[in-house]
């Protein structure tokens, strides 16, 4: 560790991050006009923009003070926290351009080394960033470690295998077993031998040692976090919902790429404080909500706000989604007191890496306990793990719960993908489906 | 005795000349007899313990037939080898009576399995298998063998007590027939075989569907020639999932172009990389198998070592040229292939892809541009 980069981190960290935000928020003063249709912002949105743009901005600091890893959203990172690692989730990145309606100009690069198009897009997108150097980020630090689990996809496994040849550097990944039916004592112990297993090459790799008490105080943290998330997700059940499915896509970014930090943990107190101030004086997300939808499978990331205004202007909210409960799911099967098996428990149980009778199960509830009245699922070219089986769930739960459906043909971060004409068609049936169904 | 094949004839014959069974009719009269058949999907899994059990694992890659009914339950993006194996499932055949094993091979398979299970619905059981991931290490050993003892448990609850005997003689069976293949891919390297493109793949999927004693029967009828045949062919070496169609290995016969190795997970990536000792304790024979097993992309292996496997198989069949044959939609191919592309370009191999939908035809387009390839290959045999 430099002690000039040692310095230079701190004062950004101390100094420059804060008058970033400062500058920043000189900026933002003239704020979007929000369109009628839909409540009042949150205010916690500004302090969400805050933190994640000072993680972005203070992580080109971090080379020669921390180690930096690239990690998968599903990996068991309160590991790495206890080798404080700086992480940059690749993923989320990929959100970030797809967000800015960049991911199709971040595949190219991708695709233009090699890279077919059939690949998934958050693949593609973080292979251009790192063939190019390209971010909107600014300017992201290259990894010294790559971290990645197949409990959400076999996909991250084949694509962090490509940079750690491309860079040259470790890749430790986290075999967890497909959930067929319900995980076995061996799938347990295989996973938690793994984690155990892990600790001498991370000692090497950051150059420090493992405390188990410091890995307990995260892991303890984490857990207090993603219950704080899960309760801020309970809080949608409340009519009218106080926030839209598409405001939580943006909240979930501290719980996927900052979980086991205090940042994070302090954050969704704010949050937490915020949304049940809405729900007790019953203020609504939208203004006027006459209709609650589930979301199933990841954001259209190029086009969350033309949905999201969209449904709003047909008085319909997103109470809850798949997704966002994603972090929130299995957390209660975290246990400091046996730290290496509950890690198992909760990460090898993941929506991703569950069954589908699991996830019908899943979103039967949900829809009955959110008081869902439509379920939009997005079939994503990308993932295959998260869209394989939908039309056969779509077929199961409109006929056991009579509910109107509707499949959404596109892609998370490719905007390449997206039919305006046939998508829009769609969606007004839909609309009529739902209309008339509730009030018909 | 298999015969070098003219290549006039047609592809039906070519098998009939081969004595070697029409697959839907031989599944059929096995079904007949009583025989218990299981639908096996793609791609590793113990078959010892199958056959232990008295269980035929017939293998699901690429059935023949149009994919309609399947288009209801899979999204157009999702590889062929999917959509045709749930087509195939779909129509409820006779000739699978004991379920259906989905091995855990990528993510659109891992999906497939249980929705087929949980969604869908057949009447047939449906059996899960895991393949662990990534680098290997003790754990992972370890873990392999517990899964091996799982899975004979769930057999044991349906088709009773295993009988440990049977299933050192299921290890001793599969064991020879890995000796033949490893000496009769041996000798497709060094040409002391006399098989055509078709014949040499007909030869090789036949295990896919035929009983082990009968296929290790018709191993043990090629012919391995005592001297390598007078060669002025040029080389391929092909990798992939499948081997290419039958037309386009028909077409490379009549172009002049040898396959003579295969980095193909239907064929040599299912062969162990080297001679194994014969059968001790049949739970250590078969963890030692899948993990002696070449580099494979859909068990998340290293890249270096794939690179490197492709490299001595390239050098030690003398191949020309490197044709990487890629079903459509296939996630773990296509990671590792831009990698394969580069390096081997680099190292001035010939190489061409194709990318195929499983269709009954090759396109002009496509034959083209083998024709293309096969110039750049022949121009290497003339120097
Ligand atoms: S979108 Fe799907 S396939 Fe892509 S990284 Fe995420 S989980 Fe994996
Ligand atoms: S072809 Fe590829 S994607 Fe399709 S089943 Fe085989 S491994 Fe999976």
């Amino acid at each position: 560790m430099s002690i000039r980069a040692e310095l230079k981190y701190k004062i950004m960290k101390d100094y420059g991050a804060p008058v970033l935000m400062a500058f920043q928020n000189v900026r933002r003063r003239k704020p979007r006009p929000t369109p009628a249709a839909f409540g009042s912002p949150l205010d916690s949105n500004q302090r969400l923009k805050e933190i994640l743009s000072r993680h972005y901005f203070l992580s080109r600091y971090a080379p020669g003070v921390k180690k930096v890893a690239w990690v998968t959203s599903g990996a068991p990172v309160e590991l790495l926290r206890a080798f404080d690692f700086y992480t940059i989730y690749p993923e989320n990145h990929s959100a970030l351009v797809g967000a800015k309606k960049q991911g199709a100009d971040y595949c190219g690069i991708a695709e233009g080394d090699g890279f077919s198009q059939d690949l998934c897009s958050y693949a593609r997108i973080d292979l251009g960033h790192m063939l190019s150097g390209k971010t909107p980020a600014g300017k992201l630090p290259k990894p010294d470690l790559l971290f990645c689990s197949n409990n959400i996809c076999q996909t991250v496994l084949y694509w962090y295998k490509a940079i750690a040849h491309e860079l040259d550097i470790p890749l430790i990944h986290f075999d967890a077993p497909f959930v067929t039916t319900e995980q076995t004592e061996a799938d347990i112990n295989y996973m938690a031998q793994q984690l155990q297993d892990m600790i001498p090459i991370l000692e090497r790799v950051s150059g420090r040692v493992f405390y188990l008490n410091i890995f307990e105080e995260i892991l303890e943290r984490s857990m207090e976090t993603s219950k704080t998330w899960g309760a801020i997700l309970d809080a949608m059940k409340a009519q009218p919902a106080p926030m839209t499915i598409f405001d939580a896509f943006g909240h979930l970014a501290p719980i996927v790429s900052l979980r086991g930090l205090p940042v994070a943990q302090d954050y969704y107190h704010i949050l937490m404080d915020e949304i049940n101030t809405r729900v007790t004086q019953g203020i609504g997300a939208i203004s006027d909500e006459r209709y609650r939808l589930i979301w199933d499978n990841i954001a259209i990331w190029y086009k969350v706000r033309f949905l999201a205004t969209f449904f709003a202007e047909r008085k319909m909210n997103f109470v809850t989604a798949t997704y966002t409960n994603a972090w929130a799911e299995t957390t209660g099967y975290l246990d400091v007191k046996d730290p290496w098996r509950s890690m198992a428990k909760t990460y090898g149980q993941i929506i991703l890496n569950n069954n589908l009778k699991h996830r019908l199960d899943l979103m039967k509830g949900m829809i009955k306990t959110y008081a869902v009245d439509g379920m939009v699922m997005h079939s994503t070219r990308s993932c295959k793990p998260y869209s394989v089986g939908q039309f056969d769930l779509r077929k199961a739960i409109t006929a056991d719960l009579d509910l109107p459906a509707v499949i959404l043909d596109a892609d998370i971060a490719d905007e390449r993908v997206w039919s305006e004409q046939q998508i829009q068609t769609r969606l007004e049936a839909f609309c009529e489906t739902l209309e008339g169904s509730k009030y018909g | 005795m298999l015969r070098f094949s003219k290549h006039e004839i047609t592809i039906n014959e070519i098998i009939k000349n081969m004595n070697i069974p029409d697959r839907s009719e031989y599944l059929k009269g096995l079904a007949q007899t009583g025989q218990k058949i299981m639908g096996v999907l793609p791609a590793l899994y113990p078959r010892e313990l199958l056959w232990a059990f008295d269980i035929h694992a017939a293998e699901i890659w690429d059935p023949p037939g149009e994919i309609l009914h399947a288009n209801a339950h899979l999204q157009t993006t999702i590889c062929p080898v999917v959509k045709k194996s749930l087509e195939f499932i779909l129509k409820e055949p006779q000739t699978i009576n004991a379920g259906y094993l989905f091995p855990h091979t990528c993510d659109s398979l891992q999906n497939l399995g249980t929705q087929v299970k949980d969604l869908i619905g057949v009447s047939l059981p449906i059996y899960t298998f895991y393949n662990p991931k990534g680098r290997f290490n003790n754990t992972t050993i370890k873990y392999y063998q517990d899964i091996l003892i799982n899975f004979q448990s769930i057999l044991e609850a349906s088709h009773g007590p295993l009988e440990p005997e049977k299933l050192k003689a299921a290890c001793v069976l599969s064991h020879k027939i890995d000796t033949y293949l490893m000496v009769i891919q041996q000798a497709r390297m060094t040409d002391h075989l006399s098989l055509s493109n078709h014949e040499y793949f007909t030869l090789m999927r036949a295990q896919e569907y035929l009983l082990p004693q009968d296929y290790l029967s018709l191993l043990e009828q090629v012919n391995i020639l005592e001297k390598p045949a007078e060669f002025s062919r040029a080389r391929l070496m092909v990798s992939g999932i499948l081997p290419p169609l039958p037309e386009i290995l028909v077409f490379l016969d009549e172009l002049g172009v040898s396959i003579v190795a295969d980095d193909l997970l239907a064929v040599s990536r299912r062969i162990p990389k080297f001679a194994m000792d014969p059968p001790g304790s049949p739970l250590d024979y078969l963890t030692d198998r899948f993990f002696v097993l070449p580099p494979c992309s859909t068990r998340g292996g290293d890249l270096d070592e794939r690179v490197h496997y492709l490299s001595n198989r390239l050098k030690e069949s003398k191949a020309h040229g490197l044709l990487f044959d890629m079903v459509k939609f296939c996630e773990p191919e296509l990671f590792d292939h831009r990698l394969l592309v580069k390096t081997f370009r680099e190292r001035k191999t010939p190489v061409l892809t194709l990318e195929t939908e499983l269709e009954d035809h090759i396109s002009g387009q496509d034959k083209t541009r083998i024709e293309a390839f096969t110039e750049r290959l022949f121009e290497i045999v003339s120097t």
